[in-house]
C-alpha cells in the first residue's frame, strides 16, 4: 500500500523530470546540443519571475517576464553557439554549456540569494482527487499535461509540417542547409528561445515542490538528462516515459529500506544501465 | 584603444600593488594591536555575512570604550566561501597574521578543517554558529549556539513534555560524519523520555520530492514529525504535509528553519509548526535581546538567529580577554579561557564557559518558538536545558 501511494507521488516528480528532460531534447533534436545549462537557464527565469511576483508584479505578466529572460539567456547562448562553436563537435559544445551552467550557478546564487527559500506561487495547489492515499494536487496534473503536450507537439511539428523538415535539415547538417537558402541563424534563434521559456516553465512549476534554492533547481538537469538518455536522444515518448518512470522509482525506492538512502544516485544509475544496454553491441577494441 | 587600456591596467596594477604593499607593511609593524580572526561564509552557498559583522560591532563598541589594557582589538575576517580549500588556506592565513584567537566564526567547513591546526597552533576559537559535531570535540574549540544535535534532543523533549506526543517520528538528513551525532541526540531524547522513536529514518535525500516520507509518517500516524534540514527543504516539506491533509501532526524543525522568510513562505499554511531556537529567539523583542539588537542595528548586519552568535562570541571573548594580565598572545588567552568563571547570559539558558575539557558544548539549552501567522511566537518564555545523563 505504502508502495503504490509511493509511486503515485513518484508520477508528479516524475512529470517534472520529464518536462525538463522533453526540454533538454528538444535543444538536441533541433540544434544539435546537449545543453548542461538547460535547467539553469530555466531556473533563472523561474528566480526572475519569483523576484517580480515579489516585489508586486500580478502573477501573470511576471510569468511572462520570467519566460522571456529564459528565452533571452538561452538566445544568447545560442547565439555564442551559432557564430564560434557552429562547427565544432558535439563534444565541445556540450563542454561550452558545462562552462555556462557553472557561471549561471554562480551568477544566480549571487543574485538570488543562496539559502533563504522563495515564494514560489503555486496557484494549482488544491487537491485535485485522492489516489492510493496520496492527495494529488492540480499542479500534478498540469505538470502531466503539460509534459504530455511536450511529447507530442515537437514530434508532430517534426514530423508533419515544413518548419520541422526544415529545423531538422539544419540541425543534421548546418552547413549543406544554409547552402540550399534556409535561414540557418534566424531559425534555429527561434528554436533556442522556444526551448529556453520551455525549461522556465517547467521549472516555475516544479519549484514550489523541490529544494527552492538555485542550485538545486539547476541540477534538475541531471533526471533530465537520464530521462532523455531513455529517448536515446531522439525520442520523445521515451523520454516523457523515462522521466515519469524515474520519478516512481525514485518514489518507490524511498519505500525500500536497504534502498532508500541511494534515491539520489538513481538518475545516475539509470544513466549508467541505460548507457550499457545501448551499447551492448558494441565491440570495445573496434571502437578504439 | 589597446595601448590606452593596457596603459590604464598597468596604473591600475600599480596602484594595487602599492596599495598591498603599505596594507602589508601595516600588518608587519602593528604589533600594538590584538588580532583576532573568523573564517565566514561572506560569498558562496551558504552566506554568513551578518555573523563576523555583528561581531565586528562588539569588537568597536569595546574599541571605543578605550579597548583591552589600552590596546585596541583589530579584527580580520576571512571568507571561505563554504569551500573546504578556502577555509584551510584562510585560517593558516590568519595565523600568519598574528591573531591570538578566533571568534565569530560561521563556516561549516571550520572545524573539521581547522580542528588540528588549531590545536597545533594554539589557537582557541569562541565559535558564533557551530554545526558538525567536530566544532563541540576539540580542546581548541567552545561554540556559543546550542549546534543541532543538542537541539535535535531539546525539540524533541518539547514534544514529548510539552505537546503530549506519544508517536514521535524523526526524519533525518544526515550529513557525512554526523551520523553518530545524529544516533546519540535521538539516544539521549529516548533515555529522557523513556519513549521510542515510532518512526526513524535517517536517509533523507535532500533531491527529489518529499511526499513519500510524509506518506509513510501518515501510514504510520505519527503525532510529531522531527525534519532537520536547513529553510529552502523545509518549505516543501511543510507545502507537501500540507496538500496530505497534516494539519493535527506537529512538525519539529531546528533552528536553520527558525527564519523570516521561512515564516512568510509557510505560515499561511496553518500547520503546527515549532522550531528550537539557538539563544534567546532573535524575534522576540524582549530584555534579554537588547544588547544584541542595538549592536546588529548599529552593526548594520541582518538581524538573524546567526547573528546573535556573532554578537555573544565576541562579547564572552572581550569579557575574557579582559581579565588577562599581562600581555595576550595566544598562550595567555587559551590559559584565560581555560581558566574563566563561567559567564551568565540572559539571550541562553546555561551559563557559557570555555573551560578546561577536552570538548566543548556549553549550551545546552533552547527556547521553542511556533509558527502563528506569518511570524514565530515564543511559545513558553523558559529556556528547555537538556539535562546531563
Amino acid at each position: 500500500m505504502l508502495q503504490l501511494s509511493a509511486a503515485v507521488a513518484g508520477l508528479v516528480t516524475g512529470g517534472a523530470y520529464a518536462l525538463m528532460g522533453l526540454s533538454t531534447l528538444l535543444t538536441y533534436r533541433l540544434v544539435a546540443v546537449v545543453n548542461f545549462a538547460q535547467a539553469a537557464v530555466g531556473a533563472f527565469g523561474a528566480f526572475a519571475m519569483v523576484g517580480l511576483h515579489e516585489a508586486g508584479l500580478p502573477l501573470f505578466p511576471a510569468v511572462a517576464c520570467g519566460l522571456v529572460t529564459s528565452a533571452a539567456l538561452h538566445v544568447g547562448l545560442g547565439v555564442v553557439m551559432v557564430r564560434w562553436f557552429a562547427e565544432a563537435s558535439e563534444g565541445v559544445k556540450a563542454a561550452v554549456t558545462i562552462a555556462t551552467f557553472t557561471g549561471l550557478v554562480a551568477v544566480g546564487l549571487r543574485l538570488f540569494g543562496a539559502q533563504h527559500p522563495r515564494r514560489f506561487p503555486s496557484p494549482f495547489d488544491s487537491p485535485a482527487f485522492t489516489a492510493g492515499g496520496v492527495v494529488v494536487t492540480w499542479t500534478a496534473v498540469v505538470t502531466m499535461v503539460l509534459a504530455v503536450l511536450f511529447a507530442v507537439l515537437p514530434t508532430v511539428l517534426l514530423k508533419r509540417t515544413r518548419i520541422g523538415l526544415l529545423l531538422r535539415a539544419q540541425s543534421e547538417r548546418p552547413t549543406t542547409a544554409e547552402l540550399i537558402g534556409i535561414r540557418v541563424p534566424r531559425l534555429s534563434m527561434v528554436v533556442w528561445g522556444t526551448a529556453g521559456a520551455a525549461s522556465a516553465l517547467a521549472i516555475m512549476i516544479v519549484a514550489p515542490r523541490l529544494a527552492g534554492d538555485f542550485g538545486s533547481q539547476a541540477l534538475l538537469i541531471t533526471p533530465a538528462l537520464a530521462a532523455a538518455l531513455v529517448g536515446g536522444f531522439r525520442s520523445f515518448a521515451w523520454t516523457f516515459v523515462g522521466g515519469v518512470a524515474l520519478g516512481v522509482l525514485q518514489g518507490l525506492a524511498s519505500t525500500v529500506v536497504v534502498l532508500q538512502q541511494y534515491r539520489g544516485v538513481l538518475p545516475f544509475l539509470v544513466i549508467l544501465v541505460v548507457l550499457l544496454w545501448t551499447r551492448r553491441r558494441d565491440r570495445w577494441d573496434s571502437a578504439a | 584603444m589597446t595601448s590606452k587600456h593596457l596603459k590604464a591596467g598597468a596604473v591600475f596594477a600599480a596602484a594595487a600593488l602599492t596599495a598591498s604593499a603599505l596594507a602589508g607593511c601595516g600588518v608587519g609593524s602593528g604589533g600594538d594591536t590584538i588580532k583576532i580572526g573568523a573564517v565566514a561564509g561572506l560569498t558562496g552557498q551558504f552566506i554568513t555575512a551578518e555573523v563576523p559583522k555583528t561581531a565586528q560591532r562588539v569588537f568597536d563598541d569595546a574599541n571605543e570604550a578605550g579597548g583591552i589594557n589600552g590596546k585596541k582589538i583589530e579584527y580580520i575576517v576571512k571568507d571561505d566561501a563554504g569551500n573546504a580549500q578556502r577555509t584551510a588556506q584562510v585560517a593558516r592565513e590568519l595565523a600568519d597574521a598574528g591573531v591570538v584567537a578566533m571568534a565569530g566564526s560561521a563556516s561549516f567547513t571550520d572545524c573539521d578543517v581547522n580542528d588540528g591546526f588549531y590545536r597545533q597552533s594554539k589557537i582557541s576559537s569562541v565559535m558564533a554558529v557551530a554545526a558538525t559535531p567536530k566544532c563541540f570535540q576539540s580542546p581548541n574549540i567552545a561554540p556559543v549556539n546550542v549546534g543541532p544535535f543538542t537541539l535535535m534532543t531539546a525539540v524533541l523533549l518539547h514534544a514529548t513534555q510539552k505537546l503530549n506526543d506519544k508517536r514521535v517520528c524523526n526524519f533525518t538528513v544526515v550529513l557525512p560524519g554526523s551520523e553518530d551525532a545524529v544516533k546519540e541526540a535521538l539516544a539521549r531524547w529516548e533515555q529522557l523520555s523513556g519513549q521510542k522513536l515510532v518512526v526513524d529514518d535517517q536517509t533523507v535525500q535532500q533531491s527529489g520530492d518529499l511526499t513519500p516520507y510524509l506518506l509513510k509518517a501518515k501510514q504510520e500516524r505519527c503525532d510529531a514529525i522531527l525534519f532537520n534540514p536547513a529553510e529552502q527543504l523545509v518549505v516543501p516539506w511543510l507545502q507537501a504535509a500540507k496538500t496530505q491533509g497534516m494539519d493535527d501532526v506537529d512538525f519539529l524543525l531546528l533552528a536553520p528553519a527558525y527564519t523570516d522568510s521561512v515564516a512568510k513562505a509557510v505560515g499561511g499554511l496553518g500547520l503546527n509548526v515549532y522550531a528550537g531556537s539557538e539563544f534567546e529567539p532573535f524575534t522576540s523583542d524582549s530584555l534579554a535581546n537588547k544588547g544584541w539588537r542595538s549592536a546588529v542595528s548599529r552593526g548594520d548586519a541582518q538581524p538573524t538567529a546567526f547573528s546573535q552568535g556573532g554578537y555573544l562570541s565576541a562579547k564572552f571573548l572581550v569579557e575574557v580577554l579582559k581579565t588577562i594580565k599581562g600581555e595576550i598572545t595566544r598562550e595567555s588567552v587559551g590559559a584565560a579561557l581555560r581558566d574563566m568563571t563561567p559567564i551568565e547570559d540572559p539571550m541562553l539558558g546555561t551559563p557559557w564557559e570555555f573551560g578546561p575539557g577536552e570538548t566543548h558544548a556549553p549550551n545546552q539549552a533552547s527556547k521553542i518558538v511556533r509558527l502563528t501567522g506569518l511570524r514565530w511566537v515564543v511559545v513558553d518564555d523558559t529556556f528547555i536545558t537538556v539535562p546531563n545523563d
